[in-house]
């Protein structure tokens, strides 16, 4: 695998980088900023389990799901189902996402982010009760533009250029 | 053929018989948890874990203010103590009024041998975090079971009603906004006394619900709790009625309202502790 899976993703950085995102998401978030914030811990695990899959999986993203539902005072497993979709879906299509460039593979991600998100709502919807409109997608935005800020910024971290050259 | 991203040579369970695992642990505990409230243990202690957390977050925007503060210009400063003074004039004026009230309200309560009221503790609460939950609006305080909170008090600022007390923690509490969809407070019209229920939209509105198409309303009516719940004290501002329009279909009134609480600005709340008891009986 040429992939810069080799390259980063020691104990220390994973820990590090996911600790980071549930503290931004402590951060008292206002106005557009809240309705826009990307779900930060859920790019992370998805980010691990792209090019951690020994190490970081459906554990981790199930207990960090717990914290979000914590956090948004949801019900319990609410975050967590999703999350763990979400974990599935990127194993699923891992090895095709190893293959793009960070713009590309932030693409493929949008529709997993999508998804994890509705997963969100079809739970909260059906133990709750119906949700207030839909700017709860508005996040799936923020977490793809997320996405391929850190995937880029890994690449000219390591050298390469952002772009696939063929 | 192996599913893509199964490692070679695996060791354990792939990953659809652990996603179904963990699925089923997912709908487990989302089940005990709004079927049974089985779970407010792991809540206290995830809420034990991210309450330092959440203090120390607060703290750069806190300093950020302090700093903004700190440059405010001081002609801006003079103004606001101007209006302040002004304000505070004019609040004396109101706290004369109503303590002759309150005796003149205590002889006749005596006069007809009612219940006196309550004296109202309150609790002074900042916003800790707010929740980012679509289903409904919340805010966490950061006082909780330790400063007297329970669930079911009301939440006011300066201006009007914010909500209820949700969950409460040790040193933290939730607390479900007026206008999170659903929550529905007793209100009455306070130029003609009507009663009827404020129910939240969700998207920082009231709904009046209920209201029959010939009921006397019309925008700029204030909306004030109406104390019959025994939840809220009766008296406190709700909302201000935006929009009154007929709806085609049914019999009642479609009535908008603005809340007149800063639900989603102010930092600062107070907790009323008081049982608000009916004095009619």
């Amino acid at each position: 695998m040429n992939t810069p899976t080799q390259l980063f993703g020691s104990w220390r950085h994973i820990l590090g980088s996911l600790t980071l995102a549930v503290l931004l998401e402590q951060l008292p978030w206002t106005g557009w900023a809240q309705a826009l914030r990307p779900d930060f811990v859920l790019v992370g695990v998805l980010f691990w389990t792209l090019h951690q899959p020994a190490r970081i999986g459906f554990a981790t993203a199930f207990f960090l799901g717990l914290l979000a539902d914590f956090q948004d005072g949801a019900v319990f497993g609410q975050h967590a189902i999703a999350y763990v979709i979400g974990v599935y879906l990127v194993l699923f299509l891992r090895l095709r996402l190893l293959q793009f460039d960070p713009f590309r593979q932030a693409a493929q991600l949008f529709p997993i982010l999508l998804a994890v998100q509705l997963v969100v709502l079809l739970v909260g919807w059906l133990a709750v009760n119906p949700p207030a409109g839909l700017a709860m997608l508005l996040p799936v935005l923020g977490s793809t533009v997320l996405w391929y800020l850190v995937a880029g910024f890994l690449r000219l971290l390591h050298g390469k250029g952002l772009q696939d050259r063929a | 053929m192996a599913t893509p991203g199964q490692l070679m040579f695996a060791r354990g369970l792939g990953p659809t018989a652990r996603l179904l695992i963990w699925l089923l642990i997912g709908l487990g505990l989302a089940v005990f948890d709004s079927r049974y409230h089985a779970l407010d243990g792991l809540r206290s202690g995830f809420s034990l874990l991210l309450q330092p957390v959440r203090e120390i977050m607060r703290a750069p925007s806190d300093v950020a203010a302090e700093l903004g503060g700190f440059f405010t210009r001081h002609r801006l400063l003079q103004k606001e103590r101007d209006t302040l003074l002004a304000e505070r004039a004019r609040l004396m004026v109101n706290v004369n009024a109503a303590r002759e009230l309150r005796r003149e309200n205590a002889e006749l309560r005596s006069l007809l041998q009612l219940q006196t009221r309550p004296g109202q503790q309150v609790v002074h609460a900042a916003q800790l975090y707010r929740g980012h939950d679509w289903f409904s609006q919340r805010i966490t305080l950061d006082q909780g079971g330790r400063a007297g909170l329970r669930s079911g008090l009301p939440v006011v600022d300066a201006v009007g009603l914010v909500g209820q007390v949700g969950r409460v923690y040790p040193a933290s509490s939730e607390v479900t906004l007026i206008s999170s969809p659903e929550q529905l407070t007793p209100v009455l019209i306070e130029r003609t006394g009507q009663r009827g229920l404020a129910a939240g939209s969700g998207q920082n509105l009231l709904e009046l619900r209920y209201m029959p198409a010939q009921t006397d309303i019309r925008p700029g009516d204030r909306l004030l709790t109406s104390g019959i719940d025994r939840v809220y004290p009766a008296g406190i501002p709700v909302a201000r009625v935006t929009r009154v329009s007929r709806s085609q279909s049914g019999p009642y009134l479609r009535v908008e309202c603005m809340p007149l609480a800063g639900l989603d600005r102010s930092r600062a709340v107070l907790v009323l502790i008081a049982e608000p008891q009916v004095t009619t009986q």
